[in-house]
């Protein structure tokens, strides 16, 4: 552009940069409290400050951690909650939007407006939790990710990607005798890779990052999922490591606080979401893209 | 597979003439219903079969006679609700956190994407377009953890820096009526702000640049820029979204309120899906809470529906 730009405009430029270092900091700076906090030895923690690094240094909060009954059961939980979750939603969902996909196969908008609605309306809480119970699933891990693993917007954000797949594809496999079975295994499904990747991350986001499900429908707390246990060691300290077993006056405890077991607790639970976060980054942008395309 | 052709017997019924060639239709397509019959069973199961099971809003539900045998008690469970006086406060807790949210929350990501689409360096955009997402993919459990930890009145962070910079006493943020409102707010567009400006941002990258060019050349400088190509450029988007959100107006955020509330600020802090929880699930007051969430989806259902009529009627694009 041949025109200047003029002084106020070259003002907001640097007020602009300035800005959005601040926001990044303090979108950075919690975290970085939290890790350093985890590693001080509590003595020195105690006195406070900004923890720009450890005061003092001990992984003994990171070893209690794991040698914690509670917390690796909720790893356990965790686990397999997320991949269940995950490759069973993916996996039907996936196989739920091929047919709604298809224009021509009879009653498609009967199935349609029948999963669309419950978009708008559902049951709610108690009937979820009745007929959890009638199931017998209440206190197992299916009550877990079964309910949730499903849901018509992650159905309709692939539809609309296989629309975007060339009907010849399809058609000369068909001319070729390939069933419908096959076309979808062994064409749809390996040609949808990106889109699938990106909802089976959501939902293992999402059921990672669950706590609510545990403590409505888990009553053995061995099998709650690890934010439900970071949950009570956040908001009922003592409680919580009372029942766990924790004491923090044994022999090596000197160097574990209550709150630098909080912070590697927190860490713990946060490091797979930080660790595939820059990777999986671009993929969540696309695929919030891709579902806002109006279908 | 038999579930499926029942209901397809049901439509051949309806059209007899054609019903041999619906059947021959049917065998045709038999590999597509066999593909769509776990999501039609999921769907069935937790999601019509719930519905059907908050019936028990009408009924006086027990337990061992369970929902069918259960007695019919009309609109008994929501005249008790209605006349529970911790009712209307929930309710205006609702609306008030929802609309607080809307005021300080909606304008902030529209805001950010404005800002983040004036950086000239895009290497550096990516980097704080990256950074800002972040907060979205963490749990609020975490988060919880991580605003008591800086919110503590013994030794929170923030606490610290009060008594450092002003001399002042430590304040109980969590634990005091008058801000605890307004700290649901604030970390609520911590959380939210970046991943908020996605939509945005799209919106903003389908802007056609010669608008740009043709307004700098008839010396139109960067916020005049900004008032009236960009924001109009991104009008659509800002209306559905908002429309969007007034539809969702009884959700105050349940988990964020679950994790951060406690006695001291029940009062100005208990919404409809706290006292839901409480009633329907820790209390086991089972009708009742079916009659509390029922209303709330019944409100919700019908909140959607005109926010989306008028959408349509503004002549922006609804939902549907």
């Amino acid at each position: 552009m041949a025109i200047k730009e003029s002084k106020g405009e070259r003002i907001f430029h640097v007020i602009n940069v300035i800005l959005m270092v601040i926001l990044m900091i303090l979108m950075i700076y919690p975290f970085w409290y939290v890790i350093m906090y985890s590693f001080s030895k509590p003595e020195l923690a105690m006195s406070g400050g900004a923890f720009l690094k450890p005061k003092g240094f001990t992984l003994d909060a990171y070893k209690m951690v794991f040698r914690n009954r509670s917390i690796l059961y909720g790893l356990k939980t965790s686990l397999i909650v997320t991949i269940g979750g995950a490759g069973i939603g993916t996996l039907v969902s996936a196989m739920t939007a091929y047919p709604l996909s298809k224009k021509d196969m009879p009653g498609r908008k009967i199935f349609t407006y029948l999963f669309l609605f419950t978009m708008f309306f559902g049951g709610g809480l108690v009937p979820e939790y009745l007929l959890l119970k009638k199931l017998h699933m209440l206190d197992t891990y299916w009550a877990l990710f079964l309910p949730g693993c499903i849901s018509v917007w992650n159905i309709l954000v692939i539809k609309n990607f296989y629309k975007g797949i060339p009907d010849s594809l399809e058609e000369s496999a068909k001319i070729d005798g390939a069933s419908d079975l096959t076309v979808f295994f062994k064409i749809i499904l390996p040609l949808s890779k990106p889109i699938l990747a990106t909802i089976a991350l959501f939902l293992a986001v999402g059921f990672w990052n669950d706590f609510f499900g545990s403590i409505v429908y888990i009553f053995d707390k061995d099998k709650w999922s690890l934010q439900a246990v970071l949950r009570e060691i956040i908001t009922n300290t003592q409680e919580a490591m009372t029942r766990q077993g924790i004491t923090i006056r044994n022999e090596n405890s000197s160097n574990v606080s209550q709150k630098t077991l909080t912070m590697a607790t927190i860490m713990v639970t946060t490091v797979p979401i930080l660790i595939v976060y820059p990777f999986v980054q671009k993929y969540f942008v696309k695929g919030t893209m891709i579902g806002s395309v109006k279908g | 597979m038999s579930e499926v052709n029942v209901l397809m017997n049901k439509k051949i019924v309806k059209k007899k003439n054609t019903s041999k060639k619906i059947w021959a239709n049917i065998c045709k397509y038999k590999y597509l219903y066999l593909l769509i019959l776990p999501g039609f069973i999921h769907l069935l199961v937790f999601r019509y079969a719930t519905m059907y099971g908050s019936i028990i809003a009408f009924k006086d539900y027990n337990m061992f006679k369970g929902i069918f045998e259960s007695p019919w008690v009309g609109f008994k469970n929501f005249q008790d609700l209605f006349n529970t006086p911790k009712f209307p406060l929930v309710m205006k807790n609702t609306l008030i956190i929802s609309l607080l949210k809307m005021i300080f929350g909606f304008p902030a990501p529209i805001i950010l994407a404005l800002l983040l689409n004036e950086l000239k360096n895009l290497k550096f955009k990516k980097v704080t377009q990256t950074v800002v997402y972040l907060p979205h993919f963490i749990s609020w459990v975490v988060f919880a953890g991580i605003i008591r930890a800086f919110l503590n009145p013994v030794d929170g962070f923030i606490n610290e820096i009060i008594k450092v910079f002003t001399g002042g006493v430590p304040y109980d943020f969590l634990g005091s009526k008058s801000t605890f409102r307004s700290l649901l707010v604030v970390t609520d567009i911590y959380k939210g702000i970046g991943w908020g400006t996605i939509i945005y941002m799209a919106a903003l990258a389908g802007v056609d640049p010669e608008l740009y060019e043709a307004a700098t050349i008839d010396g139109a400088n960067l916020f005049q820029r900004m008032f009236y190509i960009t924001l109009p450029s991104i009008k659509p988007v800002i209306m559905t979204l908002f429309i969007l959100g007034l539809g969702g107006i009884l959700n105050a955020g349940f988990e964020q309120i679950f994790l951060l509330y406690n006695d001291m600020v029940l009062p100005v802090a208990d919404i409809i899906d706290t006292y839901i929880y409480r009633k329907g699930i820790k209390e086991a007051a089972y009708s009742l809470g079916a009659a509390a969430g029922m209303f709330k989806s019944v409100i919700a259902l019908i909140l959607v529906i005109i926010t989306n009529k008028i959408a349509n009627k503004i002549g922006e694009e609804g939902v549907w």
